[in-house]
């Protein structure tokens, strides 16, 4: 009986020890990170049978275990990760959206201080310190340019490195928690107990895992994890573990994406698989923002180079040089220099394929104001033993031809602002990535020939017109305007041309010119002449006809009198003369892009609208994830984490048990002792 | 629910944090007065402040060209009066010298005087604005646009030939609106229509030097209908394509004084006599003579639609020509009068003759004057557009303004409020923060 009595007492008082211990460990861990708190689960000892029915035997703990929820966990790792991926997009995308709008930073000021120095030279065009301040106000312009797209392009590189960062991180998680599967397993199988702090280890790393990218778990029957990321690619099997890599696009070889290391070697994984995380948040960046804007800041620069220099091309500089001028001469016929649309061939492409280059499309023939009609978007060109196909890659639209020269009749019907040409015309197997705009903006420069001599602005307009010395009528000439492609149009009439009325006709056009009147089909004119009609718009447009017809165009109002002449000539000496400035500042205003819709401040304005309705869409989400992160971290906290209050009263039982049973074996003792006594 | 110790250190960190971020942000509008900081506090307003401001640049470049429009338009203006006062002064000169009692040397005097003025007229017809630019010259800006050349017979005096051009400097002045900043010297000085600017009249015949021997006088002419003369001018089946016109011939048989009318047309190089396209008519001084055909060599007779007087008594054989008006220079008109003031008088043949050339003169005169003050009222117009531009830009200015304030700027009164709420709720959570963390039972064991 007394050594029953002892014994249910030791184990009453190793109990409470036990309950003691895991308290102090939870009240050591209550700020650890990951750390669930444990509590010992008690139980009593099977009773001894007697007459008197079953005596208790004492207490056992027979487990410590972890206050733990898998379906809690789970929550706030899909939480986190959602989180981390708007958290890291919302980041990235504030940069770029305070460059583009910020005073000092932004495009805006620069585009209306150059359009300022160009109404200067349109004020005096004589005058070389107003032609110095357009020259130098372009040369802001497109530092300016150049600073905004080098910033991008710093971004994707700094994505890039983000991105080799984020999967060492991953391989790293992904090998600790093949690692700790191991030991938990080994550690479970010897003892039968749960490992319970090296479970919570694992919990943190696939925790810290879900920050980077989402990761699902399945559990296998061991109590290992397995880890899938993406499209369910293994990460972690058992103890297994399958390293991720990064490798530059096959498409795309400036763009370094996520690859799987297999046997084979390294495979690319689609980026549109890898979600969540802050690895998923740059990847959706860089291919939902950041491309976008590029391409919108590209499409700007190469608009406003193209508009500007066709625009230039039909002026005359203050040397009264213009196309007409007989070579050699040093006419600078653009004022912005600008590279091609580049071209990238898959890496993966045939050895012996095809150069393929790109070409941006001239401004169309004028009619009112130039335009482009690029698009914010890459294209992907695919060859294959049918033909050729183009992709645009913004919204999937397919052009499919039979080769090259069909295509670029295709995009001449639905014209997308550039041609395509290649070296050879079999692309069979061969695929090729086109960027008509994204590099535009780091490309813009000024024509150097401009650039060291600002007489070469071609400020004035090449021909003029006047009423003949000695005519009687009352007939007025307009000043005159020349449209593209007019030196071809002078070769067949050449300046000076003088024509004459006689009889309600118009006479003496030169030989072989077409003329259309009032933007009607080009026609030879008999040599009876063409019928005068007051106020009728006359090009001549050479031997050759272009739609809209473009050549030489005046117009005629009032009446002459038999024997009045009208001369159009080169506008020699024409110093003060600045038509073609002012049709150079009115492109400011002018629907200039996008198929002649907007112009260039409307088009940039639309950019910084668009990627501040992002960030704020972004930022909005984020703080929503937030407040779901923070409700899923505190139903799991509720649960799992350490209460110190509760800790001070569970030591205060523990301590009153232990104190407790030790008097219980105090009383066991003594009974022993009285016992004793007896026989001495 | 369970609360864990984290929980309270999280939740009361996370709430004063975000009292603070609100602060710092309210303290960030309330400095710059800006109420959005970044476009994301206002996508849509962002993209519309960029496409105003820069509407509100424009407007403003656009006031800039205007008031430089009017700058230069007034100088063209101050240029154009002196232009004005210089022809009304040899005006009155030439009214003066009609006056045929004065001697030869008083003209010759008044000669003097306007060969002055004429070097005057050259002056002003070259003069450069500040910048040293031709202001008459067109696009030519570089070069004097007029020049004396070689002298073109009859005449000795050197001509004055325009080198300049039409061209029309423009200034952008509103978003559809060029206006032109110059004034042509061709527009102003050379394409001065003479005669009454449908036709001239003088005295003489046709290829003939010897002066009239009568004492007609031929006025400068009439037109009623314009669109005759000229239908009839072009449509008229002339004998010859060079010196077109018409000349009144007189015949005096018999005491009976008689016209008709001549077609003085020769071919280019050729010699042709006058051909008589109507029949004689009596005549009648001071009654006015209708230009028409009678006698066509091809067509029906031809109405011209104007009419000349003849006064005093034209003698046999004595000849009036009518041509149609040809642009006569300023300077060439003003060297005429020099020339023919310098001429002696010696008879009464020479003293008609000379009061007929001076009539003409005057006309041509009152042509030019005429002429000057059209471009005077044109450029008077440009100015007083340029004034109603000028109010409507500032006006426009004042919207764009206002339109972006109520886009950009802070509303300080909502701002400052926020700011004090905003700083009781963080004093209080931070309060209450420190309390709950007192709270613990440790404190009691």
């Amino acid at each position: 009986m007394g050594t029953g009595l002892i014994g249910s007492s030791l184990t009453g008082m190793s109990a409470a020890q036990l309950g003691l211990q895991t308290t102090e460990h939870n009240i050591a861990n209550v700020n650890t990170p990951g750390f669930t708190r444990q509590r010992t689960i008690q139980a009593s000892n099977t009773g001894l049978l007697s007459g008197a029915g079953f005596i208790g035997q004492g207490t056992h703990v027979s487990t410590i275990e972890r206050l733990y929820s898998s379906f809690l966990s789970e929550q706030v790792n899909r939480s986190q990760s959602s989180a981390s991926e708007l958290a890291s997009y919302a980041a990235q995308i504030a940069e770029i959206d305070n460059m583009l709008a910020d005073p000092s930073t932004g495009l805006a000021p620069a585009l209306q201080e150059f359009f300022e120095g160009v109404q200067q030279v349109a004020a005096n065009p004589s005058l070389l310190p107003s032609r110095q301040v357009m020259l130098s106000s372009a040369q802001a312009l497109s530092a300016r340019y150049q600073a905004i797209g080098g910033r991008l392009e710093q971004i994707y590189a700094d994505i890039d490195g983000q991105v080799v960062a984020s999967v060492a991180s991953i391989n790293a998680y992904g090998e600790q928690i093949a690692a700790l599967n191991q030991r938990i397993g080994v550690a479970e199988a010897s003892s039968g107990q749960p490992a319970n702090d090296l479970r919570d280890s694992r919990d943190r790393l696939l925790l810290d895992l879900n920050k980077l990218v989402k990761a699902r778990v399945t559990v296998a029957d061991d109590g290992g994890y397995n880890v899938f990321i993406g499209s369910g690619q293994q990460l972690v099997v058992g103890a297994e573990f399958n390293a991720l890599t990064t490798v530059a696009s096959a498409s795309d070889r400036t763009r370094l994406v996520v690859g799987l290391q297999t046997a084979l070697g390294v495979q690319e994984m689609p980026e549109r698989l890898i979600s969540g995380g802050s690895l998923g948040g740059l990847l959706a960046f860089r291919r939902e923002s950041l491309d976008r804007v590029s391409h919108d800041l590209g499409r700007t620069a190469a608009s406003l180079a193209l508009t500007f220099n066709a625009q230039s091309a039909l002026g005359q500089d203050l040397l009264g040089q213009s196309l007409l001028t007989p070579s050699p001469n040093s006419f600078a016929p653009t004022f912005f220099s600008l590279a091609p649309p580049s071209v990238l061939a898959n890496t993966s492409n045939p050895v012996a394929s095809p150069i393929v280059s790109a070409a941006f499309v001239e401004p169309p023939p004028y009619s009112g104001n130039f335009y482009t009609d690029l698009q914010s978007s890459d294209y992907r060109l695919d060859g294959s033993a049918a033909g050729v196909t183009l992709t645009r890659l913004a919204d999937n639209k397919v052009w499919s031809a039979a080769d090259l020269t069909a295509l670029n009749a295709l995009l001449a019907g639905d014209p997308q602002g550039f041609t395509l040409s290649a070296s050879a015309p079999d692309l069979t197997g061969a695929s090729y990535l086109i960027r008509p705009t994204r590099d535009a903006a780091l490309n813009l420069t000024i024509n150097p020939a401009v650039a060291t001599d600002p007489r070469l602005i071609a400020a004035a307009g090449p021909i003029r017109t006047e009423l003949g010395k000695s005519n009687t009528g009352l007939a007025t000439i307009s000043a005159g305007s020349v449209g593209p492609g007019y030196p071809a149009a002078a070769a067949v009439a050449s300046v000076p041309i003088t024509l004459r009325f006689q009889s309600g006709k118009l006479l003496d056009f030169p030989a072989g010119v077409l003329v259309s009147v009032n933007g009607g089909a080009p026609a030879a004119i008999p040599l009876s002449g063409l019928d005068y009609q007051s106020g009728d718009s006359i090009t001549l447009v050479g031997s050759a006809t272009t739609t809209p017809p473009s050549g030489f165009t005046f117009m005629l109002t009032g009446l002459p009198n038999n024997g009045d002449t009208f001369v159009i000539s080169r506008n020699s000496g024409g110093t003060a003369d600045s038509r073609n400035a002012l049709a150079l500042g009115q492109l400011q205003t002018q629907h200039t892009m996008s198929g002649k819709a907007a112009s260039y401040q409307d088009t940039y304005a639309q950019l910084v609208s668009n990627t501040g309705s992002k960030a704020r869409q972004i930022q909005v989400s984020s703080e929503a994830q937030q407040a779901l992160l923070q409700q899923a971290e505190a139903s799991r906290d509720s649960l799992s984490a350490v209460n110190l209050d509760e800790e001070a009263a569970n030591l205060i039982r523990y301590q009153q048990a232990y104190q407790a049973a030790a008097k219980a074996l105090q009383i066991g003792t003594s009974l022993f002792e009285a016992i004793l006594q007896l026989g001495s | 629910m369970r609360i864990s110790t984290s929980q309270i250190y999280d939740a009361g960190v996370r709430n004063i944090q975000r009292s603070q971020e609100q602060l710092v942000r309210l303290q960030n509008q309330i400095a710059t007065g800006r109420r959005m900081l970044t476009p994301e506090d206002d996508p849509v307003a962002a993209g519309r402040a960029l496409t105003l401001s820069q509407a509100k640049d424009i407007n403003a470049q656009y006031a800039a060209n205007q008031n430089e429009a009017s700058d230069r338009l007034r100088l063209v203006d101050s240029q154009l009066a002196a232009v004005n006062d210089l022809l009304q002064s040899v005006r009155t000169r030439v009214v003066q010298v009609s006056n045929t009692t004065l001697a030869d040397s008083d003209r010759q005097a008044i000669a003097t005087e306007l060969a002055a003025r004429f070097d005057e007229l050259l002056g002003i017809a070259n003069s450069r604005n500040a910048q040293g630019d031709y202001l008459f010259a067109g696009y030519r800006s570089d070069a004097p646009p007029f020049a004396l050349a070689a002298a073109v017979a009859p005449a000795t005096a050197p001509s004055v030939g325009y080198l300049g051009d039409d061209g029309q400097l423009l200034l952008q002045v509103g978003a559809a609106e060029t206006m032109p900043t110059n004034v042509s010297g061709n527009e102003l000085f050379m394409k001065i229509p003479e005669g009454n600017a449908t036709f001239t009249t003088s005295a003489g015949r046709s290829g003939s030097v010897a002066l009239n021997l009568g004492s007609g006088l031929i006025d400068s002419g009439a037109v009623a209908d314009p669109t005759l003369w000229r239908d009839a001018l072009n449509a008229f089946p002339w004998q010859g394509t060079s010196n077109r016109g018409l000349e009144i011939r007189f015949t005096v048989v018999g005491g009976v004084t008689q016209y008709q009318i001549f077609d003085t047309s020769t071919p280019p190089g050729a010699g042709l006599p006058p051909l008589a396209v109507s029949d004689l008519q009596p005549f009648t001084p001071g009654i006015a003579i209708r230009l028409g055909t009678s006698v066509p060599p091809a067509a029906a007779a031809l109405d011209f639609g104007a009419q000349v007087v003849i006064s005093g008594t034209p003698a046999d054989g004595d000849g009036f020509q009518i041509k149609p008006s040809v642009n006569k220079s300023i300077f060439q008109t003003v060297q005429e009068v020099i020339e023919l003031l310098r001429s002696p008088i010696g008879s009464a043949v020479a003293r008609t003759d000379f009061s007929g050339k001076l009539a003409g003169h005057l006309t041509n005169l009152d042509q030019a004057l005429g002429n000057v003050n059209r471009v005077q009222s044109g450029v008077g117009a440009r100015l007083q557009e340029l004034d109603a531009l000028s109010a409507t830009a500032s006006a426009v200015d004042i919207q764009y303004q206002q339109t972006l304030s109520q886009l950009q700027d802070l509303d300080y009164a909502q701002a400052t409020s926020d700011f004090t709420r905003q700083q009781v709720a963080l004093e209080a959570a931070q309060r209450s923060f420190v309390t709950i963390s007192r709270l613990s039972l440790f404190q009691y064991l």
